[in-house]
């Protein structure tokens, strides 16, 4: 793959290699995000996730490759690459011993932004993040949802056009994690750049253009949520609800047919796993019949991301 | 002076103060930092029939000492712990700024701690200074290049300040018995004078004798070269480290 100069790219990796001794943890890997995408990373603990992180965003020399941040060069033109950045690791780096006020004037300090159009902008995102009117107590006295919203308002003071998000709603409080995941939402309407990292699956699923997954160092794969899902067609399944309760002798008669993998009972539904859903319905559909049962609920159901990570994750 | 240059001044300065804020206007701080040169020199003074004068440069040369390497390796690991460092580590600004925002919190809080040692020699023992303004000048060089020699030791990549501390004091505290401060230099033997020589804290202490006593060993040109020399080195050597072990 060759770094494209004419349109550059939000992110550019190529053949990015990182190796502790004997150790590679990241391992000749490559792939573009473009400008406006949600670009989701996702990785077992110890896949490369975070010296990945480290090297785009400066914090560590990669052994080989090359990372250009809107095209600048990582590594030649460090200053100039983080300026096009906001980044909220995850530990939410943030001075305790400072108020919420204080976090965001410094963190715009560290940005070279203007006095006035740090104020205002600090005032904007404090009400964004609903925590103005706590802007004068010390962020110790914050719980950890609101220490999170400080640390991604913290990322934003610079209006970043590349945002760096490690497990953005990991562990949080149910109104600390709609408010982050409206924003993410509002950030990527307003064509920001998203690189985010985490572990909850269905979050990605949600959130991303497209998904990456890293293991042992390499990616294992990368596309859209959908089309990831479609590559293990074999965890595909029907969901059936009848009118009256079937006997598990009855209905796991169908796994004789090879197309239906494995049958399970959950409440009283039957969820039955198959690579071949068309003619799965077509046997379930005379199941019903011979027996004289009436099917009052039907869903067909693809895999969900976890699934396929799982899978992906488990081949390689 | 390029744009760079005054970006980089910038951020060092917004360093600073929030590195006040945070580490050196702490009520503990504030007290280790007046306590120490009165311990100190109850220390020194006790026991000893020796005039106020001649104890100060030496109580100045160890308050300097002491509060301007002290705060930078509490500090750092601290931050490193908590992942603020990283915070500073990835903004847009050079790591020079990153270094002097750091060691200029260690410098203010070493001249304010040795002011007002100096205040305190002044009012209650009437003691005064031969060269105020080379004094001063001297208390600045003096603070930085001890501050540094902090911050070096601080580059070390680890987590608990404790460590830091530990190799730091390995250093400090045999600095103390071979600058001239408990004995002056030029009743030392020959061997202990060569030891000496290599301590900057013998030529911030000569410093320090000269701004208040008006006497000097070396000269004040050998004083302030040697003196800026160690700063620049323990900058090198902190910037190097820090480089070595992140990569």
């Amino acid at each position: 793959m060759a770094i494209n100069k004419q349109n550059p790219k939000a992110i550019e990796v190529l053949g990015l290699t990182k190796e502790f001794g004997q150790l590679v943890a990241v391992d000749d890997i490559s792939f573009q995000v473009e400008k406006g995408e949600v670009f989701g990373f996702l990785g077992p603990n110890g896949a490369g996730k975070t010296t990945t992180i480290r090297i785009l965003t400066g914090l560590t020399k990669p052994t080989k490759g090359k990372v250009k941040i809107f095209d600048y060069d990582i590594e030649k033109e460090t200053i100039e690459a983080k300026k096009q950045m906001g980044i909220v690791p995850e530990s939410s780096n943030i001075y305790d011993d400072l108020s919420a006020w204080e976090n965001l004037i410094f963190t715009a300090d560290l940005y070279q932004i203007e006095k006035n159009q740090a104020e205002k902008k600090a005032q904007e995102l404090l009400k964004t993040f609903g925590l103005f009117n706590r802007k004068n107590d010390k962020a110790k006295s914050f719980s950890r949802g609101m220490k999170r919203r400080l640390a991604i308002a913290m990322g934003l003071i610079n209006n970043p056009r590349l945002l760096f998000l490690d497990e953005p709603t990991s562990g949080l409080d149910v109104e600390s994690s709609l408010i982050i995941k409206k924003i993410i939402s509002s950030l990527s309407q307003r064509k920001i750049t998203i690189f985010l990292t985490t572990h909850d699956i269905e979050e990605a699923s949600r959130s991303c253009d497209r998904v990456a997954i890293i293991n042992h160092g390499k990616i294992a794969a990368i596309d859209t949520p959908e089309n990831l899902k479609r590559t293990i067609q074999s965890v595909q399944s029907i969901e059936a609800v009848f009118n009256k309760t079937v006997s598990w002798q009855e209905i796991s008669s169908l796994e004789k047919f090879p197309f239906v993998n494995k049958i399970q009972k959950l409440g009283d539904k039957y969820k039955l796993f198959t690579d071949n859903p068309e003619k799965t319905l077509s046997v379930l559909w005379n199941f019903s019949l011979k027996n004289k049962l009436r099917i009052t609920s039907l869903n067909t159901l693809g895999p969900n991301l976890e699934e396929v990570f799982i899978k992906l994750t488990k081949d390689k | 002076m390029s744009k760079n240059i005054i970006i980089n001044l910038k951020a060092a300065w917004a360093i600073t103060k929030k590195d006040i804020k945070i580490y050196y206007l702490k009520p503990g701080t504030l007290m280790f930092g007046v306590m120490f040169p009165l311990f100190m020199f109850l220390s020194f003074a006790i026991g000893r029939n020796l005039p106020a004068l001649s104890l100060i440069p030496g109580l100045i040369s160890l308050t300097v000492l002491f509060s301007a390497s002290s705060i930078g390796p509490v500090a750092i690991p601290t931050e490193r712990r908590v992942k603020t460092f990283e915070r500073l580590l990835s903004a847009p600004i050079s790591f020079y700024a990153i270094i002097l925002g750091k060691a200029l919190g260690g410098v203010l809080f070493s001249l304010f701690i040795s002011l007002i040692a100096l205040l305190a020699a002044w009012l209650f023992l009437g003691v005064t200074m031969a060269s105020p303004f080379i004094l001063f000048f001297a208390l600045i060089l003096a603070s930085l290049c001890f501050s540094l020699l902090g911050i070096m030791f601080a580059m070390f990549p680890t987590e608990n300040p404790g460590d830091i501390m530990m190799m730091l004091n390995f250093i400090r505290l045999p600095l103390m018995f071979i600058s001239g401060i408990f004995i002056p230099v030029e009743t030392l033997p020959l061997w202990a004078k060569l030891v000496s020589s290599f301590s900057p804290l013998t030529y911030a202490n000569d410093l320090f004798r000269f701004g208040i006593e008006g006497k000097i060993h070396f000269s004040l040109t050998a004083d302030l070269v040697v003196l800026l020399l160690s700063a620049g080195a323990f900058l090198f050597i902190g910037i190097r480290l820090d480089k070595k072990f992140r990569e």
